[in-house]
């Protein structure tokens, strides 16, 4: 029996888990429910040895389990396979097997567990010179197992780069098999397989599921988790909500768990969400002239479509939200309004503000290929999903961040000269307005705590005067009034004719933001009824069932 | 003729592939080791300075190793442990090693003047083997170093791709985290390809002193380590490809010697510039570096 | 880093995390400098020990290095004539490394700067001399700004490592100059390797005599405010600048990472050229068969002292320029070679990105407390203090 206690873990001031109980029996399928942000991840980062809990245990069969060491959870029983891929991209997949505990090597007798730490004379690293990777072995252990499982397994030698996502999927799986773990835990493994790849999949956990061990699966997918666990536990905010037996509760009864807060008394007393939601009544919409065009958008990448044939249109004055759990095509899509990506084909357009002369003059009318020259970075701004890497250049100074957005740039350079007084001068202005605590403006920007770092990409974005902003999870890291705060702006954006794309995968802020809204599943972008915007409907939406009716895929199981 | 300069290719080839193929097993691990140079340079320079001290070959080779190793495990210390930028820690390791052999050299051996020789080894023919018109005294009639490398090269070439160590090697080069996350130990690996590299480049840079000629100059190994370091991309990052793109290089190396045939037409400096201007021109001819293992190059903390 | 800063008061939280923030900034600002004489000071200490080991003693070493150096007026501004070249390559290595293009050819880019020099040197007698010392200038910098701009082309669109292809240019370029004085350039005596004198509107004269001080310093010096303002004052200063800290959010921006790239080492290389043929100009007139003793190697270590700000190149190249200078006189009287420069120059460098690099990680989390690296798919991403 898998049992966790009072697990509490904080990254910097966030508490992500608050005192967490948790239980798993054998011969059970545990799901993990609950939003992004109330600490799924975070948990079975800790059950797996990932992460240290700052306050808590986990046992395994009454014995207490090493907190921080991934080797020692291994070596206790516990295997857990991740959202981001642990496999080695360019071997072939027995290679990627013969790694894990398939091949006769030292990992799999690691006596001390010891890696990370220097061992190089010991005879078990040089000893392994002499022993053939047995890739052949490896590979017939690993049939053998697939084929108890039901698994297909790709062709000899394929690398794993070549392999479709549902097969890496899969191998990932063997691989955390090979270990003979007691407990096997799942992140999100159903996110992008395919309708076909789905049975397969839950009827391998079944199998597992009748070997003894216990399966523990996250996922956003709450008709799935209904289908396939026999108890389900949903988080929210870092705290256990709720524990259900799956027989006895609905999707709609776990949305409203997951969701909470507002939202569930919102509903319970038929108000609008979005009116519950601080900030105010939602925005009506607008039926003003197009300011962004997005027609038939496709991309491809590793075999699959990134994007598919996306369609899109966002007025003046109109905040478009786009829901959809991550790794739907949502960080393409801005990728490619970014420019940094060129689609296979598709068309992109800003259009110039209709109303006003001087605006028609200076037509901003561009294409993708125009996105990466310079000019069509003036009228529509991105924040990226990823600050650290993609929006903020934590070695420069605050001023200097601000300046790497063209649109502000523009206003402080004169024919290659940088005004930097009047730059700095105006960054420290914004600081000011956007309440960035900061140490100045010329101060570094690693300086800036996560959300006083979102603060800035904000008020950066702001600050290009743009037609069009697309934002990407703008709200991800803050609290509550910072992200209030960031939403009036966004509001009073789009109030003086700018048009919003605003994606995420918090369903409260979309709900309460959007005028019209779109759901994302594997890179097509699906249009929202009126009639449908609430959480149980879009939840569903997000987890790729559809409305009752639009052919449902038959997944129940038991 | 034809046979000279073959013979001069596969001498000439046979440093740099040593290096190279040390450098291979290092990059493979996922660290790129600019200091190459500098380990042949100390190599070349203490297996000498045992060798005219200690009047014994062998001895001269051990110390070339055991320099060389010493060099890279401080490179190690920074590239692995410390995770620097690779780039300029390999070059400060050049220039020290270019300091330090220079000061050694000049203090134990005085100044500029007088050769200090030793008595080279002597190259092994083997037998009937070397007989064979041709290909015999190219092969068969060479320095034991030079069978070394011909050794070596399917030696490497299996390890890496048929052996669990290769395997885990290839592990740490392409994707550190998972690496550590299945219990593999990066640090260790990448540490063993340094020190394993070190030995190689204390025998690539013992040629030149003790085998290649009989003395040291300072500067002598003269841009091969990176040669080295350009012929593993050329090689494509496997023994065999390595083997090839060395023999290429040493080939344009040993132009230099056939100079006699051509007369003054051409100058002298160009065949020194060829092999220089061809690894540019085959590098920039191979374009991208796709075949690279995936963390080449990126620092990385356990 | 840029200097000047212009601190504003900031409304904010509590005092004491506002506190803790500009504690922060000041440590980081001045940890850059401290770092450098911390290096310097570790250095020396591992020299003395390599001295004892060579059988010399440290403190005469370091006293005849001093006297060589400084210890007249002749041997000072010697000193500094040897720096210049310091400065010319040190600009160029810094200006390279700010976008992270690692321009190890600094040497070849300087040879061909003045191979270019001393070429066209003899045939300019009849031209006025402040524009025959331009013209030399011109050639200088675009021999260089070539040698160094092929090897950002390479990188920039073949993807070839500049690393490598830099390096092996600088050889190219030395047998270059070595066919050079041999051949077409040999002067027509021929008994020795060098080439035609530059014609006398062609040579930067020296003041002070007997020192050696001339215009080209100067020149270094005007370079050096230049490049800092490029830098730093300008926009393609903050775009390079922004490349090399972190390329991904440079393509985010439409920062032009390929114009960049060879525009970069462009300049880099022309910087260098015409370091090559100030020396040309000023201090050997005419071209020899090398003319370099490794300055280029040299400059990386003075960049990395002087943390890659070009107004700090000229006291780091003036200290290195010591170090050298003061060898010669090492070498008579403690019998030490002078490539021991070459060790301290290793050491420093090897010393300071160890530095660096053990620092990093340990400020930041010194001043806000663990950094985990949150999960991927939920659960907050790194946070550092509150939101």
């Amino acid at each position: 029996m898998l049992e966790a206690a009072a697990i509490t873990r904080r990254f910097g001031r966030t508490l992500a888990l608050d005192q967490v109980d948790f239980r798993a029996f054998p011969g059970e399928i545990h799901a993990l429910v609950g939003e992004n942000g109330a600490g799924k991840s975070t948990l079975i980062n800790i059950f797996a040895g990932r992460l240290k809990p700052d306050r808590g245990e986990v046992t395994l069969n009454g014995g207490a389990l090493a907190p921080g060491s991934a080797q020692l959870a291994l070596k206790a029983g516990i295997a857990a396979v991740y959202q981001s891929p642990m496999l080695f991209e360019r071997m072939s997949w027995e290679e990627n097997l013969a790694l894990g505990g398939f091949g006769a090597g030292p990992s799999r007798n690691d006596p001390t567990g010891a890696a990370g730490r220097m061992r190089f004379l010991s005879l078990g690293g040089f000893g392994a010179v002499l022993s053939r990777n047995d890739l052949a072995g490896a590979a017939s252990r690993a049939r053998l197992l697939a084929a108890r499982l039901g698994f297909e397994l790709p062709p000899t030698r394929a690398p794993v780069e070549h392999c479709s996502i549902g097969e890496r999927v899969r191998l990932e799986i063997l691989r955390a098999l090979s270990f003979d773990p007691r407990v096997l835990i799942l992140d999100e493994p159903t996110g992008v397989l395919a309708p076909a790849e789905l049975g397969a999949f839950l009827e391998t956990l079944r199998r597992l599921r009748a070997d003894g061990r216990i399966v523990v699966i996250v996922t956003h997918k709450l008709a799935e988790a209904i289908a396939v666990a026999d108890r389900i536990t949903v988080l929210r905010h870092g705290r256990v909500a709720a524990v259900r037996l799956a027989a006895a509760t609905s999707a709609g009864e776990l949305a409203r768990l997951m969701i909470g807060g507002f939202a569930v008394s919102a509903m319970d007393s038929g108000k609008n969400s979005a009116e519950a939601w601080a900030g105010g009544p939602a925005p009506t919409v607008s039926h003003g002239a197009p300011s962004l065009i997005v027609e038939n958008l496709t991309l491809e990448g590793g075999g699959r479509r990134l994007l598919d044939g996306v369609r899109l249109r966002v007025a003046a004055g109109e905040i478009a939200g786009v829901a959809g759990v991550d790794g739907n095509g949502q960080r393409e899509l801005v990728e490619v309004m970014a420019g940094t990506r060129t689609p296979a084909a598709g068309v992109l357009r800003v259009l110039p503000n209709q109303t006003t002369a001087a605006d028609r003059a200076t037509a901003d009318n561009w294409t993708i290929a125009d996105r990466q020259a310079t000019a069509g970075h003036r009228s529509m701004t991105v924040i990226a999903q990823n600050r650290d890497l993609d929006g903020l250049i934590l070695d420069m100074t605050l001023w200097e961040n601000l300046l790497l957005a063209r649109g502000v740039r523009k206003r402080f350079v004169r024919r290659g000269w940088l005004y930097r007084a009047r730059a700095t001068a105006f960054c420290a202005d914004l600081l000011v307005r956007f309440e960035i605590q900061s140490a100045g403006a010329s101060s570094l920007a690693l300086t800036l705590s996560g959300g006083n770092r979102q603060r800035l990409a904000v008020a950066r974005a702001l600050a290009c005067e743009p037609r069009v902003l697309v934002v990407h999870d703008v709200c991800r890291g803050l609290d509550l009034r910072a992200a209030a705060e960031v939403h009036r702006r966004l509001r009073e954006f789009a109030a003086t004719g700018g048009a919003v794309l605003l994606i995420s995968s918090d369903l409260d802020e979309l709900l309460a933001l959007s005028t019209s809204l779109y759901v994302i599943t594997r890179g097509r972008l699906i249009a929202v009824a009126a009639g449908d915007r609430n959480a149980e409907q879009i939840g569903l939406l997000m987890s790729g069932v559809g409305r009752p009716g639009e052919g449902e895929r038959g997944i129940s199981l038991k | 003729m034809l046979e000279s300069f073959l013979a001069s290719t596969v001498a000439m080839a046979t440093p740099i592939l040593l290096a190279a193929l040390g450098e291979l097993i290092v990059e493979r691990s996922g660290v790129l080791n600019i200091g190459i140079e500098g380990a042949m340079l100390v190599g070349a320079f203490c297996g000498f300075a045992v060798a005219y001290y200690g009047s014994s070959i062998a001895l001269g080779l051990i110390a070339a190793c055991a320099a060389a190793v010493a060099l890279n495990a401080l490179l190690a210390v920074l590239l692995v442990n410390f995770a620097v930028n690779q780039v300029v820690a390999g070059t400060a390791i050049d220039i020290l090693a270019l300091g330090l052999t220079g000061v050694f050299y000049r203090r134990w051996f005085g100044e500029t003047g007088s050769a200090f020789t030793i008595t080279p080894m002597s190259p092994i023919a083997l037998g009937p083997l070397a007989r064979i018109p041709l290909i015999g005294p190219v092969l068969f009639d060479q320095s034991a170093l030079v069978y070394l490398a011909f050794v070596l090269v399917p030696i490497v070439a299996i390890a890496i791709s048929r052996t669990r160590y290769g395997l885990e090697l290839r592990a740490a080069g392409e994707r550190p985290e998972a690496a550590d996350a299945l219990g593999l130990g990066v640090y260790r690996l990448r540490w063993q390809a340094m020190m394993i590299a070190g030995v190689l480049s204390g025998l690539a840079g013992a040629y030149l002193t003790m085998a290649d000629t009989n003395t040291f100059v300072e500067g002598v190994t003269a841009g091969r380590g990176y040669v080295a370091l350009s012929i593993v991309i050329v090689g494509r990052w496997n023994a065999w490809g390595v083997a090839a793109a060395a023999m290429l290089f040493g080939g344009a190396m040993a132009l230099q010697f056939g100079l006699q045939a051509f007369g003054t037409a051409i100058p002298y400096q160009f065949f020194l510039a060829l092999p220089y201007a061809l690894t540019i021109a085959v590098l920039a001819f191979m374009g991208g570096q796709a075949d690279s293992p995936s963390a080449l190059g990126e620092p990385y903390i356990s | 880093m840029s200097d000047t800063p212009t601190e504003r008061d900031v409304p904010s939280g509590s005092a004491s995390a506002r506190v803790r923030r500009v504690l922060f900034a000041t440590v980081l600002r001045f940890a850059a400098v401290g770092r450098s004489i911390a290096a310097l000071a570790i250095a020396v200490a591992i020299i003395s020990i390599v001295l004892l080991a060579l059988g010399a003693s440290p403190i005469a070493v370091f006293a005849d290095l001093w006297q060589g150096a400084f210890g007249n007026w002749l041997a000072a501004t010697d000193t500094l004539v040897k720096s210049t070249p310091l400065v010319f390559t040190g600009l160029a290595i810094a200006v390279a490394f700010q976008g992270a293009l690692w321009n190890i050819g600094a040497d070849g880019q300087l040879v061909m700067g003045a191979l270019a020099a001393g070429a066209i040197g003899p045939a300019l007698g009849g031209w006025a001399h402040p524009i025959a010392i331009f013209a030399m200038l011109a050639v200088g910098a675009a021999g260089g700004a070539v040698w160094g701009g092929f090897a950002g082309w390479l990188r920039a669109r073949r993807e070839v490592n500049e690393v490598i292809s830099t390096i092996m240019l600088n050889f190219v370029a030395a047998q270059v100059l070595s066919w050079a004085v041999h051949g077409p350039l040999m002067e027509p005596s021929g008994d020795y390797p060098k080439s035609v004198v530059i014609a006398d509107s062609a040579k930067l004269a020296f003041y002070l005599a007997p020192s050696r001080l001339n215009l080209g310093m100067v020149l270094a010096l005007i370079l050096a405010v230049g490049c800092h303002l490029a830098l730093f004052h300008g926009e393609a200063g903050l775009e390079l600048r922004a490349l090399g800290r972190s390329r991904r959010a440079s393509a985010f921006f439409g920062i032009p990472i390929r114009r960049l790239t060879v525009g970069a080492m462009a300049l880099s290389g022309a910087l260098a050229g015409v370091g090559g043929a100030v020396q040309v100009s000023a201090i050997t007139h005419r071209l020899y068969e090398t003319m370099s003793p490794g300055w280029g190697y040299e400059a990386i270590a003075v960049a990395l002292v002087a943390r890659l700000n070009p107004l700090a190149i000229v006291p780091a190249a003036i200290l290195f320029g010591a170090l050298d200078n003061g060898s010669q006189a090492m070498q008579r009287a403690d019998a030490v070679s002078p490539v021991l420069v070459n060790v301290i120059q290793g050491l420093v460098i090897i010393i300071l990105i160890a530095f660096d690099a053990a620092t990093a990680r340990g400020m930041r989390t010194a001043f806000f407390g663990a950094l985990d690296a949150a999960p991927r798919s939920d659960g907050p991403p790194a946070e550092v203090g509150d939101a």
